[in-house]
């Protein structure tokens, strides 16, 4: 797992976002096993996150869970990154709130498989991770926007000396994945512009 | 039939143990069977998943399948791990199964007794269950994930892929010593044993295409399956279960060992060693979870295995 930062600059929970907490209701449990309990779960997931404004960021709390297996991790967290990625929740996003222990592996390896990741943290407001896998030319980009807070595309491109096309090119994909949210400011002055911000 | 001819020499039963008798009811076309397991001292949970198997074979073969044991060590060993709850109704046996049930004794080691199950949705309870009682035993929450975690995605493994009019049995034992291997080690052992009667792993990953080079054989498919996202669907985010159960008995430093058609393989975590088997009619899963006697932990004995299940 790669640390984004360590200080925080946002409040912790602010409106459009939600905090689930997996063991809660009548899919959830500290022993969470099988692809028909994660099903259930994600469809859980699925309700809370459309319901949300746009925008809105869904904090997927597992802290209570005791035991995870893979089958239970890709079915309810795999999934869920796979159809934000895939762009079905529109731009709500998914933080995953979870220490670093051993049950966090198969999370890892689900979103692995998928060639995906998850913004992580131990409690909601607390530093954020990545969880799964972030392509490498992109983890630097990710950890810039991160520590900026908010940063436009001209101010990350000069940050980290690419033009402007390729400087979009790679946020954009960090905004498919589902790791950040983009702004358009179309006051910006030369015509549009995009800025960029983290979602935890 | 007589199990005497191979591995029950040394009196314990084991799924190889079986391997005659499971060639002889390949044969078996009605009348009566008799499988004499009168030599067997000592039955691991291995050997009672495959006598679970054999049985369901034979049943499905035989118009009346009868089963032979001697002394008492076994039979009340069966009677606790719920084998002729199972099976007293659907075999003729010599052992006084009433008297056994008047005298049963718990037994500490049981973390799961020989279950038969057809559905994913029965293996939450089943986890749940064995959780309370490792939790009760006091098994730190590392081993409780890792022995629930194997248990859970190899059942779900059973009843996925390997669909049989039985469904699949399980059974979990722990040992205040080292049953696995031949050298004596100091420690306990928890083990983990799985049979369905579906079609089996060479079978399964078939239907995937992209795997034709990796199915030639059952130890090719056995191998390839341990694979992290080889599944025979091909949806992106399967087969990692497997290799997951995989890691987690390395880790152990124990192993897993798998079975299906003629092929057998062991899992060490550094080294996988295979070996071609006579033929077992589905998927089998053993799976060994050392655990270190700590401070925490009764003291270990060193004792063989002798008819003490």
């Amino acid at each position: 797992m790669i640390s984004l930062k360590t200080v925080r600059i946002k409040p912790v929970v602010e409106e459009g976002r939600e905090i689930f907490d997996v063991t809660s209701g009548e899919a959830g449990g500290k022993l969470m096993v099988t692809r028909g309990t994660g099903r259930r779960v994600r469809e859980v997931l699925g309700e809370v996150l459309e319901g949300l404004p746009s925008g809105g960021v869904l904090y997927v709390d597992t802290r209570g869970v005791e035991l995870m297996d893979y089958s239970f991790a890709d079915e309810a967290l795999g999934i869920l990154a796979s159809r934000v990625a895939g762009g079905e929740y529109g731009d709500r996003r998914v933080v995953l709130v979870e220490e670093d222990r051993e049950l966090l592996e198969n999370i890892e390896a689900s979103l692995r498989q998928r060639a995906l990741a998850m913004i992580r943290v131990d409690e909601p407001g607390a530093a954020p991770e990545i969880v799964g896998e972030v392509p490498e030319h992109l983890v630097e980009t990710l950890r810039t926007i991160y520590d900026a807070g908010s940063i436009t595309n001209a101010d990350l491109a000069a940050k980290l000396g690419l033009n402007h096309t390729a400087m979009n090119n790679r946020a954009t994909r960090l905004v498919k994945l589902g790791l950040i949210h983009r702004h358009k400011n179309t006051a910006a002055p030369g015509g549009r512009q995009y800025s960029y911000e983290g979602i935890a | 039939m007589n199990i005497r001819r191979k591995g029950a020499m040394r009196g314990i039963l084991t799924l190889g143990s079986l391997d005659p008798a499971f060639m002889d009811a390949e044969k078996v076309d009605g009348g009566s069977t008799v499988l004499d397991l009168r030599p067997v001292e000592f039955v691991e949970p291995a050997g009672l998943c495959g006598l679970a198997a054999l049985l369901e074979l034979l049943i499905s073969r035989s118009r009346l399948v009868g089963v032979r044991l001697s002394g008492h060590n076994v039979p009340a060993y069966l009677e606790r791990m719920d084998f002729f709850r199972l099976f007293g109704h659907r075999i003729e046996t010599n052992v006084d199964v009433a008297a056994l049930e008047e005298r049963r004794r718990g037994n500490p080691g049981t973390l799961q007794e020989l279950i038969n199950f057809h559905s994913e949705e029965e293996i939450p309870g089943i986890i749940n269950r064995i959780s309370e009682i490792l939790t009760n035993k006091d098994y730190r929450l590392r081993e409780r994930a890792g022995i629930c975690a194997t248990l859970s995605e190899i059942c779900a493994n059973a009843v996925e892929h390997g669909r049989s009019s039985f469904g699949a049995y399980a059974a979990v034992q722990a040992y205040q010593h080292i049953v696995s291997g031949g050298r004596e080690r100091r420690g306990e052992e928890v083990l983990v044993a799985i049979a369905d009667g579906g079609v089996g792993v060479r079978e399964t990953l078939s239907r995937n295409p992209k795997y034709v080079e990796f199915t030639g054989t059952d130890n090719d498919a056995l191998r390839h399956a341990l694979q992290m996202g080889v599944s025979g669907t091909g949806e992106i985010g399967r087969g990692g279960g497997l290799a997951v159960v995989a890691q987690i008995s390395a880790r152990a430093d124990g192993s897993l060992s798998l079975r299906s058609g003629s092929g057998r393989i062991t899992y060490y975590g550094d080294r996988t060693n295979s070996r071609n088997v006579p033929n077992f009619p589905g998927t089998f899963v053993r799976v060994s979870l050392p655990r270190i006697a700590g401070s925490d932990q009764p003291a270990a004995r060193t004792k063989k295995p002798k008819a003490e299940n």
